[in-house]
């Protein structure tokens, strides 16, 4: 069964890197461009596996993070989370809200396969 | 093309995207909006930028970006406070980033005696924050790549092992992982990190359910369950930690070489090595837990097998426990995890709905000029009808005339699909501003109007350069230095407003200042002295001013790099009527002067009127057209025996015989003899064209004359009509001028030719 991974990012550059990895790797894709779309987009079609940035228009990643966590259907979610290196504070505060695990940018493929395997069944 | 390359091309595309953002919202900011949104939104366009960047390791533009980003983010955390000196310098930093993505994009290097003093100012201004770490952006090496690889699950099941330099020789590693309710509530998985743990090598792996309660103290949520791993692997100490990069936090986890005092190894945390030791070695040795024992191959396998174990052991809680869910957290789990339905899955699009797509611009140009041949198609069907002497009111007339709406409502939806808002021109403006502003030492605020004004993509593209160059010319000449401006008791900094708007089937832009106007002695002097205009030449203040249009006419005292460079307004409104437009500048001494420019919406179609003089077919723009009349010989008057003027209600209008104009033929017919056309110049002048009939009124397919032929003075361009003839279509604008300077000024017809 293939898997499905919901990329959520404002940046279409990211979404597509993400995109090409993940689909390189044999997974589908759907992609969201900011929270309240990936909110959306969970609830209607589902995920195995969400993947969101941090700062985005409408609704951040921490949003999107307590979202999936207070929804009772998609609560289980694995949710990786896009941060940099230097942020270390925003790593820890999307790991307070729920975040399963988080993947830092620039990443290159391998790491992102290696993240999305260590949070999805 | 390679799958990277095409990213790195969205890249940049976003980059153009997220730089406009970037300066819009600093342009807010500096007119003094305080939505901490519109801050973030600056700082999300930076960090888009940035993090781009980083992925494709465009060194230069992280580097920039990062202490830009640094900046905007201590603004966001109220770090620091948005002044007016910040917000300047945020907006030429936005520049400079502008200048490095470009870089960026054509392998260039940007001026760096542009980008250095930038790039100090945000240093300084982000302090210690701004100069201390660079790594961010992944300049620390090792994940700057991006390499795609073709990577599956499958394939990569093979032991981690890295390529290490020394030797690697198996050691046997014990861990002891207990997880914590929060690493379960974080939809973290044991059997995963189990899983991940097997990959690296041989594992034993014992569950440790001692913990589980009885059924009525169980609680739903909570972690009950450990487990010893006995891992025999070439990995090293940090590969079996990086598996527990994600719970760790949310786990009791120790890691020691076999026989080793896991003191040494485990994490700094504050729970009770003593009592986890005892019950880590403790564990295998307890008769009655039923402990699952499997040893993995460490290949593809490996994931079935830890299943088959996660099984095992779930279903050995069962049996001492009384049929108690061996790990809470999963058993809430599976509905919810479970894969969404085929059925879902198959009926949902890959993405979700969007209101907009995106299409290759040479498809809709297809479309365009198809639609344009059908036009002419279908007109050219309309008089093969009509000239055959069916009935008008026959079924083929009929049908006719619905298709003809048709055709015209095909061709206006069609042309609304290539229809651009301003925006993408009007955009680019302020930057231009600013620099040419700093240039002069002028202190100018730009304020724009009217942005999502739509026009046809083909007009859009012709609009910045005259935009530029009014706007050059605005703050140039228009504005005042600050001195001058405190004088004149006005602020120091001056207003340039650009703004676009419809009006009867054009676009009109605008570019007003709020300067010094026109001065009108200087500029008429100046035109007497190259002989432009006679010394007696009787001018309206509207005329004076719009003298500086003409050919070799420049006003500044010292050709400026802004202005100068030998293209003058002339050159401008050249281009500008090249295009079927019009440009006039009106002016008010001491409040500054307004350039008007009004373009067709589209040089795709236009409404034309169409004519017969001399035997040849012409057409003129419909919007030039204020009223057709046939002269009466008494309304016809000579003056000096020669220019032929006519009167029009209260007004003298000069006449323009076009047949001659254009040269069909020499001698003026008799004006009673045709029809007159009374036509309005954007400059506000007004003529009558004589010809000799009018054959009616169409809409016509525009086709350049320059693309074809080349440019023929009083004649915009041509068009085919519905009997397959080419007829050309006027410049009013342009005849009218002429006429007018071949009035005022005989020698100067040539130089108007």
């Amino acid at each position: 069964m293939t898997k499905t991974i919901l990329t959520i990012d404002d940046s279409r550059t990211m979404r597509e890197m993400l995109n090409l990895a993940l689909v390189q790797a044999g997974y589908r894709v759907i992609q969201a461009v900011d929270g309240v779309e990936g909110l959306e987009v969970l609830q209607a079609e589902g995920a195995d596996v969400v993947i969101t940035d941090i700062n985005m228009p409408r609704l951040d990643g921490f949003g999107v993070i307590e979202g999936v966590r207070a929804n009772p259907v998609h609560r289980a979610t694995p949710i990786l989370v896009l941060t940099t290196e230097s942020d270390a504070t925003k790593k820890d505060r999307a790991r307070k809200a729920g975040a399963t695990g988080w993947i830092v940018k620039p990443f290159n493929p391998e790491k992102l396969i290696d993240a999305v395997r260590r949070v999805a069944a | 093309m390679d799958p990277l390359e095409s990213i790195k091309a969205t890249f940049f595309q976003e980059c153009d995207e997220l730089l406009t953002d970037a300066e819009q919202g600093l342009l807010a900011l500096e007119a003094g909006d305080t939505d901490p949104e519109t801050i973030n939104a600056v700082f999300r366009a930076v960090h888009s930028v940035k993090g781009g960047a980083g992925a494709f390791g465009l060194e230069d533009l992280i580097r920039f970006a990062h202490v830009f980003e640094t900046v905007m983010d201590m603004l966001r955390s109220g770090e620091m406070h948005l002044t007016d000196d910040v917000a300047k310098t945020l907006l030429r930093a936005s520049d400079v980033l502008a200048d490095h993505v470009e870089a960026a994009r054509t392998g260039g290097k940007v001026d760096e005696a542009r980008s250095a003093p930038i790039l100090a100012e945000l240093q300084a201004l982000a302090g210690h924050e701004g100069l201390d770490d660079d790594g961010d952006g992944g300049l620390d090496g090792g994940e700057i790549d991006f390499t795609p690889l073709t990577l599956s699950i499958e394939e990569d099941a093979a032991p981690l092992a890295p390529p290490v330099p020394e030797i690697p020789t198996a050691q046997v590693w014990e861990v002891y992982f207990r997880p914590r309710a929060e690493m379960y509530a974080k939809a973290n998985d044991t059997a995963l990190v189990l899983r991940e743990l097997a990959r690296l090598g041989k594992a034993e792996v014992v569950l440790d359910q001692s913990d589980l309660p009885t059924l009525d103290h169980l609680a739903a949520e909570h972690a009950y369950l450990s487990w010893t791993i006995r891992l025999e692997t070439e990995a090293d100490e940090a590969s079996i930690r990086e598996v527990f990069e994600f719970v760790e936090d949310d786990c009791d986890l120790t890691i020691a070489r076999e026989g080793e005092e896991p003191a040494q190894a485990a994490p700094a945390d504050d729970f009770d090595l003593a009592a986890l030791l005892a019950k880590a070695h403790a564990a295998p040795s307890e008769p009655e837990a039923p402990a699952a024992v499997v040893e993995p191959p460490p290949a593809a396998a490996a994931e079935v097998d830890v299943a088959a174990l996660i099984a095992r052991a779930q279903e050995a809680a069962p049996i001492i426990e009384a049929a108690k869910p061996a790990e809470p957290p999963r058993a809430a789990t599976p509905a919810a995890a479970a894969p969404p339905p085929a059925a879902a899955a198959a009926a949902a699009p890959a993405a979700p709905p969007t209101a907009t797509i995106r299409v290759d611009l040479d498809r809709v140009d297809r479309l365009i000029n198809a639609v344009g041949e059908l036009v002419i198609q279908q007109a050219m069907l309309s008089q093969r009808v009509l000239e055959s002497g069916l009935a008008r009111s026959s079924d083929v007339a009929l049908g006719l005339e619905d298709l003809e709406l048709l055709t015209r409502e095909i061709q206006d939806s069609v042309m609304a699909i290539r229809a651009q808002p301003v925006k993408s021109v009007f955009q680019r403006m302020p930057r231009l501003v600013r620099e040419v502003a700093d240039m002069v030492g002028k202190r100018v605020r730009l304020v724009m109007e009217g942005e999502n004004t739509e026009v046809d993509k083909t007009v859009i593209e012709r609009l910045s350069d005259p935009i530029t160059h009014m706007l050059r010319n605005a703050i140039d000449h228009g504005l005042e230095t600050p001195d001058e401006r405190q004088e004149a008791g006005k602020g120091a900094e001056g207003t340039v407003k650009l703004a676009a708007l419809h009006r009867g089937g054009r676009i009109v832009i605008e570019v007003s200042d709020d300067g010094k106007g026109i001065n009108r002695k200087r500029v008429r002097g100046i035109a007497v002295n190259k002989g432009l205009i006679a010394e007696d030449a009787v001018l309206t203040d509207e005329e004076i001013d719009n003298l500086i249009f003409l050919p070799g006419f420049s006003t500044a005292e010292t050709i400026s790099d802004i202005s100068g460079r030998g293209v003058g307004m002339d050159v401008v409104k050249r281009s500008i009527q090249a295009l079927g437009g019009r440009i006039s500048i009106s002016s008010e001494p001491g409040k500054g002067s307004k350039f008007t420019m009004s373009l067709p919406l589209t040089l795709a179609v236009l409404d034309g009127m169409v004519l017969s003089a001399s035997e040849q077919t012409l057409v003129a723009p419909l919007s030039n057209i204020v009223e057709s009349l046939t002269p009466r010989s008494e309304d016809v008057h000579f003056i000096g025996g020669q220019d032929a003027v006519i009167r029009i209600r209260d007004t003298f209008v000069p006449l323009i015989d076009v047949g001659v104009s254009l040269g069909f033929r020499d001698a003026p017919i008799d004006p009673a003899s045709g029809v007159a056309i009374l036509v309005e110049s954007e400059g506000g002048g007004k003529a009558a064209l004589v010809v000799e009939a009018i054959q009616g009124q169409r809409q016509v397919v525009i086709k350049s004359l320059e693309a074809n032929y080349q440019q023929v003075p009083g004649v915009a361009a041509a068009t085919i009509l519905g009997d397959g003839r080419v007829a050309l279509i006027l410049d009013v604008d342009s005849l009218v001028s002429n006429s007018r300077r071949k009035g005022g000024r005989p020698e100067k017809r040539m130089a108007a030719a």
